[in-house]
């Protein structure tokens, strides 16, 4: 009975205090907010530790419990990245054609050529052995049969066959694929065939004319300029052939064309007034010197065991 | 020997607290989660005399009251906590159907963690303390005693331990 009273005295104490407590705060006292940021600010670190540690377990149990929800997520940032990636993908693409593209039309600005630019739609199957694109511009764009097509090199085909919005390139690496060509510098002439590889052969006219690996190849011209016009890049001499009994001399050839890049090309629907002659020759790459350093080394006087 | 008692149970109180509050509060579980220091008060209220109870009660309420997660007045926990405490072992102490039972313990534990919480929500609405929509205290009340009805079992080993350890109990469960 007297533990009971003890009891009861000891509750009706700490009631009065935590009234006591209640009526403090809704007071708004200082002392009680300072007693409650106090703790807080010795938590604080316990709080942060427990976050660092405990944070994969988080993961996990947040996971588990939100399983339909993070798999619905996962499938959504999946679509999202292969979206992203496409993008990506298309914009890489499409820096290339842009870069082509500028390429060709300071080209055909230099020499002064009327093109028609043209997204390349499709490589022609190689199983007959012909070396093809087709390109998304045809009649309604002005484009002709035996047009000069470039690239952004030099040379790349010409017009096969044209239909309204599409037209056929037979490439230059084409082995049927005939080109009257000249050396830069020199004006020699021969018979450009193509081989169906990067590679083609060039037949000089005369034989005795002379050339050499390095030298430039552009195209002659023809009439009204179709199918060529003059002063287009075809390629440089790889290789000479000097056989002897052979009636003329003939060369390999390397087109400045990756035919396998293509991208965009340009057909060239009016020739320049003037032969532009060796103005489209390409500029030679010039060699960066590469600075070096040279470390002495000094033997230690004490040799080592 | 009180003095002993309340300086070996400071530290495991406050230890109690700091796990509740760095490390069960990171988890956001479903259905509002469980408070250990809860649990822990209960759990030593039914085994202890009421006298011991309501300091624990106190205890426990003004270390509920300190932590940045209650929105309540300083002082509404300890109060709450304080006559929580003091009724639990006012009803369960000394019957052995409850004490010598962990059933009963654990029966006690989660029916006081529910009739505290409704009791904090009730003197919470009289203090002009926002606890959110009706169903969302509902749906609140109902995961906060089913937690408490999965981790009793659990801890109470430990809890019941403790309690032997700090006032020299014989029985332990």
């Amino acid at each position: 009975m007297r533990n009971g009273g003890r009891a009861r005295l000891l509750l009706v104490i700490l009631m009065v205090t935590s009234l006591f407590l209640i009526t403090l705060d809704l007071r708004g006292v200082k002392v009680i907010d300072n007693f409650k940021q106090g703790s807080q600010t010795i938590m604080s670190p316990f709080q942060r530790a427990g976050s660092v540690v405990l944070t994969p377990v988080k993961n996990f149990f947040s996971d588990v419990t939100h399983l339909g929800r993070t798999r619905n997520q996962i499938e959504k940032l999946k679509a999202e990245n292969a979206n992203l990636k496409q993008q990506l993908i298309n914009r890489k693409n499409a820096d290339v054609l842009l870069k082509q593209l500028k390429s060709i039309l300071d080209l055909a600005g230099t020499a002064g050529y009327k093109v028609v630019n043209a997204k390349v739609i499709s490589h022609g199957s190689s199983q007959s052995f012909s070396q093809t694109i087709t390109i998304d511009s045809g009649t309604n764009a002005g484009i002709k049969k035996n047009m000069t097509v470039l690239s952004q090199y030099g040379i790349a085909g010409v017009v096969k066959d044209v239909y309204p919005n599409t037209a056929l390139i037979q490439l230059a690496s084409d082995p049927s694929f005939r080109i009257g060509a000249r050396i830069a510098g020199t004006q020699q002439i021969g018979i450009l065939n193509g081989r169906g590889t990067r590679s083609a052969s060039l037949q000089l006219l005369d034989n005795s004319t002379t050339i050499k690996e390095g030298d430039v190849l552009l195209s002659r011209g023809s009439i009204a300029n179709r199918p060529f016009v003059p002063g287009v890049p075809l390629g440089y001499v790889t290789g000479v052939d000097n056989s002897a009994g052979a009636v003329a001399q003939t060369a390999t050839i390397r087109y400045y064309t990756n035919f396998s890049t293509l991208g965009v090309v340009a057909v060239v629907v009016t020739g320049s007034k003037s032969n532009p002659g060796d103005s489209l020759v390409p500029v030679k790459p010039r060699v960066k010197p590469i600075p070096t350093v040279t470390v002495f080394v000094t033997p230690s006087p004490t040799p080592t065991k | 020997m009180f003095t002993r008692q309340i300086s070996i149970a400071a530290p495991i109180f406050l230890i109690i607290y700091v796990i509740q509050e760095s490390v069960i509060s990171q988890f956001r579980l479903p259905g509002g989660g469980f408070s250990l220091l809860l649990i822990f008060a209960f759990t030593w209220a039914v085994l202890s005399e009421t006298e011991v109870a309501a300091v624990i009660g106190f205890a426990a309420g003004f270390l509920m009251d300190l932590s940045q997660s209650t929105s309540g007045p300083f002082g509404q926990w300890t109060l709450l906590m304080l006559i929580s405490g003091y009724a639990i072992s006012y009803i369960g102490y000394g019957d052995d159907n409850v004490q010598a039972n962990a059933i009963g313990i654990i029966f006690f534990v989660v029916i006081a963690n529910l009739l505290v919480e409704i009791a904090y929500v009730a003197t919470g609405a009289l203090l002009g303390v926002s606890v959110g929509s009706f169903i969302q205290v509902l749906i609140t009340l109902f995961g906060m005693s089913l937690w408490a009805l999965l981790i009793s079992p659990i801890v109470l080993p430990v809890f019941s331990r403790l309690h032997a350890l700090v006032f020299d109990s014989r029985s332990t469960l």
